[in-house]
């Protein structure tokens, strides 16, 4: 039996957190980024931005391409999640029972107080009331959808679609989701598979056996059929939670600012998932519980699709405390001796459940489903090192900064430091500028050519191409050499006043780069030399690069 | 009790053998350490600017990878940068290979005994003045890990210094020629070099063509 679920969605919920921090910031289109590894994507785009065509999910140069005069803010999570603690309130006074999912999207199971308020239409339409409630004395308008199916992941595609209610009755959420698209589960390697199949649509997915699914998919093909099925999750997959599983903790001193129980916070998140991960599990909803110094009792739960990961539920919780302590203190000047009377009034009255520093910090997943034995890797390295070397780069990572240690990622471009992205450890290994796009692989015209040089210098090195007469070798906008160069001089590289002999050398090759940017246009020639030092290294082959003020020497053989 | 216990621990436990204690190297670097680099000790490269090292440090890091295991590169930081797109040209899996960029000469040691814990080999540029304690500290590190410290003795523009502790090789790297580039035309295509080394029973002298 799928439990009927309510899913109330705060649309562009980070633009309207960005104009509750900034009025001004009213009537005029916004575009919300955020950073995805390497790549620079929209996270959400205002209602004025999207009639320009700007889509969340695009990248950041093609949005302000549709939309010129669109004010580009930084995502900010935080702030998000601390605003929409004042939604959460709202719809908790219908139902203790609410799930968060991500700032701007909760859930909750309707079936008491569907009952209670006279059915899913009328909760609908008081939940909407009192959200609007909440944010009317802002000044930001906001709309908000609520559907109303069986199960999370209905209820969600049904507030999507709502305007701004939409109710599908019991046991019609397989024909309401029939027609929408498989790539809506979540799941982009099963989609493509499923549609290069024949099967584009839920509905296609759903009319399969489930037995025939499970062969074929798996278990997590096999969850997502159910999803498509408008069932909620198979009650296979879930599992009783251990006995014993709270983590609880006391802050002394009592926190009233969130950064001094951020790290407690890491550490329980981190103990939570690591004995969760000893008896094969995973945790879907976790609930956070915190207790004042007054002695009240908080808590709310957290949902996430795939189980949380350490880092993932750390984040979590840092929203919640932070969500809980900014509702706790709003600024009130010392001096003021009437706001705070007010406060105090405010807080007897119940109206504000915080009124203290927190001391008790508990943690308890609610729902837990097995998670399916993992397949070590056969052909790409030993799984034990691969774990030894992760600990081993995030201990490193402690001691210089999280951007010292990293790897690095093959990508397009013409020079040795364009030909690669460092990315940091911990992130996803991602080119900016993929070698390969759409199954082909991208040319480069004017890259240098193989074997790349073993040492880069960024910035070059300054120095001097002289010919026989000693005077600098020009190349001119035809990309002719004015005279054949014959002597380096390089004081970086071979000590002040030494001049090196050019044995052999190729090019110039001119390059004319980015002429369309002023900032960043360059114009030059590249050389490949062979240099005799007169030392007993014998003769070292470098690139280097002349350009109408200067030479530089940008990369060696060493 | 507690002797008893690990005398008998070390009775029952896998047998290493010592094919299993050696990292075997591929390519033409192959030919000159026909053994391999035994796990749990330190190599040294050193050379003149431009002679190769660089590039022997990198063949080293590509036979690490191809088998699977993991290598890490400490970047002394400043203008003079590794240059990674060769490393992956020389066999290098970037996947497993990490890179520390920006270390301090006064953390150095600390950082890359860190490095030993959990990577195969370790890939350094010896900062100059480097106190023996220092060294010796890490390579009883290596040992008790099984792991590799290539010290690399020279980079162009780096201040390095010697390896002042034991290591069980020494490469010297020397007289590299270029070929395939001409006044004003063709490309560098390949490079010979001498390359001596120098280990427990052996001194060898060889050339090679890359």
């Amino acid at each position: 039996m799928t439990t009927r679920t309510a899913c109330v969605q705060c649309v562009d919920w980070p633009v309207v957190v960005a104009r509750l921090g900034d009025p001004s910031l009213c009537e005029v289109p916004i575009v919300v980024r955020e950073r995805v590894g390497a790549r620079d994507l929209v996270r959400a785009a205002s209602r004025e931005a999207r009639a320009e065509g700007v889509r969340a999910g695009m990248r950041r140069r093609e949005a302000e391409a549709c939309c010129g005069e669109a004010v580009v803010l930084d995502a900010d999570p935080a702030a998000e999640a601390r605003a929409f603690e004042k939604i959460a309130r709202a719809v908790e006074t219908f139902t203790p029972r609410i799930e968060l999912h991500e700032p701007g999207r909760l859930t909750f199971p309707t079936r008491g107080p569907s009952r209670y308020f006279g059915g899913d239409d009328a909760l609908a339409a008081k939940v909407l009331d009192a959200v609007g409630t909440a944010m009317a004395g802002t000044g930001v308008t906001m709309s908000t959808r609520v559907g109303i199916a069986d199960g999370r992941f209905a209820a969600r595609l049904a507030a999507r679609a709502a305007n701004p209610v939409a109710v599908i009755a019991p046991g019609a959420s397989a024909s309401f989701l029939a027609p929408y698209p498989v790539i809506s589960l979540g799941d982009p390697e099963l989609a493509g598979l499923l549609e290069r199949l024949g099967l584009p649509m839920l509905g296609d997915f759903a009319g399969l056996e489930a037995s025939a699914v499970l062969a074929r998919f798996g278990r997590d093909g096999a969850r997502l059929h159910a999803l498509a099925c408008g069932h909620d999750s198979s009650p296979a997959a879930l599992a009783a939670v251990p006995p014993d599983m709270r983590f609880s903790m006391e802050l002394d001193p009592p926190a009233t600012r969130v950064d001094s129980v951020a790290f407690a916070a890491k550490s329980l998140a981190d103990q939570l998932v690591a004995q969760l991960e000893a008896r094969g599990l995973a945790c879907t909803r976790v609930l956070i519980e915190a207790e004042t110094e007054h002695g009240e009792q908080l808590a709310r739960s957290w949902w996430h699709d795939d189980g949380f990961r350490p880092a993932v539920l750390a984040e979590r919780l840092r929203w919640q405390l932070d969500g809980w302590l900014a509702a706790n203190a709003p600024d009130v000047d010392d001096g003021d001796v009437r706001a705070q009377q007010d406060l105090v009034g405010l807080a007897e009255s119940g109206l504000d459940s915080t009124t203290g520093a927190l001391t008790r910090l508990t943690l308890a997943p609610e729902i837990v489903v097995p998670v399916p034995a993992r397949q070590l890797g056969f052909f790409s390295g030993d799984p034990a090192a691969a774990l030894r070397a992760d600990r081993c780069l995030a201990r490193v990572q402690g001691m210089l900064g999280f951007d010292r240690v990293g790897t690095f990622v093959l990508q397009g471009g013409r020079t040795p430091t364009e030909r690669i992205a460092f990315v940091p450890w911990g992130e996803p290994r991602l080119a900016v500028r993929p070698l390969v796009q759409q199954g082909e692989a991208v040319a480069w015209p004017g890259a240098w050519p193989s074997p790349s040089p073993t040492r880069v210098f960024a910035p070059g090195l300054a120095a001097a191409l002289l010919d026989e007469h000693d005077a600098p070798v020009q190349v001119s906008g035809r990309g002719e050499a004015s005279a054949p160069p014959r002597r380096l001089r390089c004081a970086a590289l071979f000590g002040n006043g030494r001049v090196a002999d050019v044995v052999a050398w190729a090019g110039p090759w001119p390059s004319d780069v980015r002429w369309w940017d002023t900032g960043a246009h360059w114009r030059g020639a590249h050389w490949q030399l062979l240099v005799d030092t007169g030392s007993s290294a014998g003769a070292v082959a470098c690139w280097a690069t002349s350009s109408a003020t200067q030479a530089t020497v940008d990369a060696i053989y060493d | 009790m507690r002797a008893e216990l690990s005398a008998l621990g070390a009775k029952v436990a896998t047998v290493q053998l010592a094919g299993e204690r050696r990292l075997a190297v591929g390519g033409e670097l192959g030919e000159v350490l026909t053994d391999g680099v035994q796990r749990g000790s330190v190599v040294s490269v050193g050379g003149p600017a431009g002679a190769g090292v660089t590039r022997t440090a990198f063949e080293l890091a590509a036979s690490v990878t191809a088998a699977g295991e993991w290598v890490a590169f400490v970047d002394a930081g400043g203008t003079s940068t590794l240059g990674i797109a060769a490393a992956a040209e020389l066999g290098v899996e970037l996947e497993r290979a990490a890179v520390v960029h920006d270390v301090p000469d006064g953390r150095w040691p600390v950082v890359v005994g860190a490095l030993l814990d959990g990577m195969t080999m370790v890939v350094a540029v010896v900062p100059p003045r480097l106190a023996l304690g220092d060294a010796r500290r890490l390579l009883a590190r290596a040992r008790e890990r099984r792991a590799v410290l290539v010290a690399l003795e020279a980079a162009p523009l780096a201040r390095a210094g010697a390896w002042p502790a034991e290591a069980a090789v020494r490469v010297h790297v020397h007289d590299t020629s270029w070929q395939g580039l001409d006044a004003g035309g063709g490309l560098l295509s390949s490079c010979t070099a001498r390359i001596d080394v120098e280990g427990r029973g052996m001194l060898r002298q060889l050339a090679r063509a890359g």
